[in-house]
């Protein structure tokens, strides 16, 4: 499927209204945010009865949020009464219940209708029926993940394979204990940019030496321009010279000791399609989670994970989140600076991929069987 | 005396609505300290049923709005209920729960009425 031009060095990438024609945005919400498994939330996030956060996945906004007996729930936002939205805020604590603002029909923190006024007088209202519509979830590395297909596809099959195809099995990325893990340092990134450019920036590395300098410096074969992702199992090595994925080489934080000696002073990088970004160092992990919300903007929500004994006795992380804090930022940058281009009549059929970057063409390939064939024109 | 049901089909920590006509409903609550009350079941500021509500300290919030109701005397605390539930006596006699209700007049919310004290 992936066109080929004259010059077989280079494959074509996806035409420009791909990226900027809101109806191919919401053919995609529709057929790949809505029917694949979605990071939401950290764990964490929600750690007592009535904690919840509002997310978008795809067309609609969910609360998650967890239970008396502790499980997470995840459930769309709207009231069965009338429709009004029930959280407006993006993250809270409520006592006992979801109650909504408008004639207050009453949820518990299960999903069931609780009580609404004059309910006493409708013995015939099912309080599971009118209950808020409730959607499966999981958790997995210490998130959690919602899937807003009638029939979810297998967890296995989609979010474990694709850390499977990258690494090469499960083990290597149980050996980082991802879900014992403590928050070190949470970023929200509000990008001008559509998605796809954004997972086709993270999946080349051919920009490295020319953006990233400090990256660059810490894993020297960037600047060959293939990245991590180009490979099965392959961890970019660092530098001889380099103590740790820090700023200036300095040192790290304490390596998480399950952390195998192959994987050692190695960086590995992965897609879990749709939307999220796995990066592995020894003594860290760092989780982008995005949320498109437009065909022009995706809001990416980014953990520097680290051993809970170094965020418990308050360690400098700084050096270490700001390697990677100023690689999001450059690479979001050059995001915003391309959506710009993606409405011009000169990319209207598209840009190309050189060789280090042909594996996107996969990427794309995907997209368009998930979602059908952009029109040229927007 | 009304017989409610045996104290075992109540666990502790729940509550009952129970239809006794003509008088209004009743709620009937078994709380984590072991003990039980009965008040009208009807909150006294808008239709909702106080044996969906949630008890803590010996008092019942309304699960619509957060008055609540002190399950000994009826007694309410702050608006948007301004009076309070009538309270009825309890006993549990062989391992059954009876209410003798209250003689005096229910307060019951604009619109809502019962039987004898339509």
């Amino acid at each position: 499927m992936t066109d080929t031009v004259a010059t077989p060095s280079l494959i074509k990438t996806l035409p420009g209204a791909a990226y900027t024609d809101p109806a191919y945005f919401t053919a995609e919400q529709a057929a790949i945010f809505e029917t694949m498994w979605f990071c939401v939330v950290r764990s964490a996030d929600i750690p007592d009865p009535g904690s919840y956060r509002t997310v978008q996945v795809g067309r609609e906004s969910l609360i998650i949020s967890r239970a008396r007996d502790k499980s997470v729930k995840a459930f769309l936002n709207v009231c069965k009464h009338r429709g009004a939205r029930l959280c407006t805020d993006e993250q809270g604590q409520v006592q006992r219940s979801f109650q909504c603002p408008y004639h207050a029909w009453t949820y518990g923190l299960d999903g069931k209708l609780i009580a609404a006024p004059n309910l006493t007088k409708m013995p015939d209202i099912d309080r599971v029926e009118f209950g808020l519509t409730s959607l499966p979830v999981r958790e997995w590395l210490g998130y959690v993940w919602v899937c807003l297909a009638d029939e979810p596809p297998s967890f296995e099959d989609s979010v474990q394979q694709d850390i499977v195809d990258r690494l090469g099995d499960l083990d290597s990325i149980s050996h980082y204990d991802v879900a014992d893990l403590a928050l070190g340092k949470r970023i929200v990134y509000d990008v001008a940019a559509n998605w796809k450019l954004i997972i086709e920036n993270f999946m080349e590395c051919y920009h490295c030496a020319t953006i990233h300098p400090e990256l660059t410096e810490v894993l020297p074969e960037f600047a060959d321009g293939y990245a991590a992702q180009y490979f099965v199992g392959h961890g970019a090595e660092f530098g001889p010279d380099v103590k740790g994925f820090t700023v200036d080489g300095s040192e790290g934080l304490d390596k998480i000791p399950t952390v195998a000696d192959d994987q050692d002073r190695r960086y590995y990088a992965i897609t879990v399609r749709p939307q999220v970004f796995v990066n592995l160092v020894p003594d860290h992990v760092i989780i982008h989670r995005m949320f498109p919300l437009a065909a022009d903007r995706t809001v990416v929500e980014c953990d520097w994970l680290y051993l809970p004994s170094v965020v418990e006795a308050g360690k400098d992380v700084t050096a270490s989140v700001e390697l990677f804090h100023r690689v999001n930022s450059q690479d979001f940058d050059a995001c915003e600076r391309t959506q710009l281009g993606m409405s011009s009549r000169s990319y209207r059929e598209g840009g190309v991929l050189v060789p280090s970057e042909h594996h996107i063409g996969a990427f794309h390939d995907w997209v368009t069987s998930m979602v059908g064939t952009p029109r040229q024109e927007a | 005396m009304i017989e409610i049901c045996p104290l075992a089909d109540l666990p502790a920590g729940e509550a009952k609505r129970v239809l006794v006509p003509p008088h209004p409903p009743i709620a009937v609550f078994h709380t984590e300290d072991g003990a039980v009350y009965a008040l009208d079941d009807t909150c006294t500021h808008q239709d909702a049923s106080l044996a969906d509500g949630w008890v803590e300290d010996c008092r019942v919030e309304c699960p619509l709005h957060a008055s609540t109701f002190d399950l000994r005397t009826g007694g309410v605390d702050q608006p948007p209920a301004k009076v309070g539930v009538r309270a009825h006596a309890v006993t549990v006699q062989d391992g059954t729960i009876y209410v003798e209700l209250s003689d005096e007049t229910p307060n019951l919310p604009p619109g809502v009425s019962y039987g004898a004290s339509a």
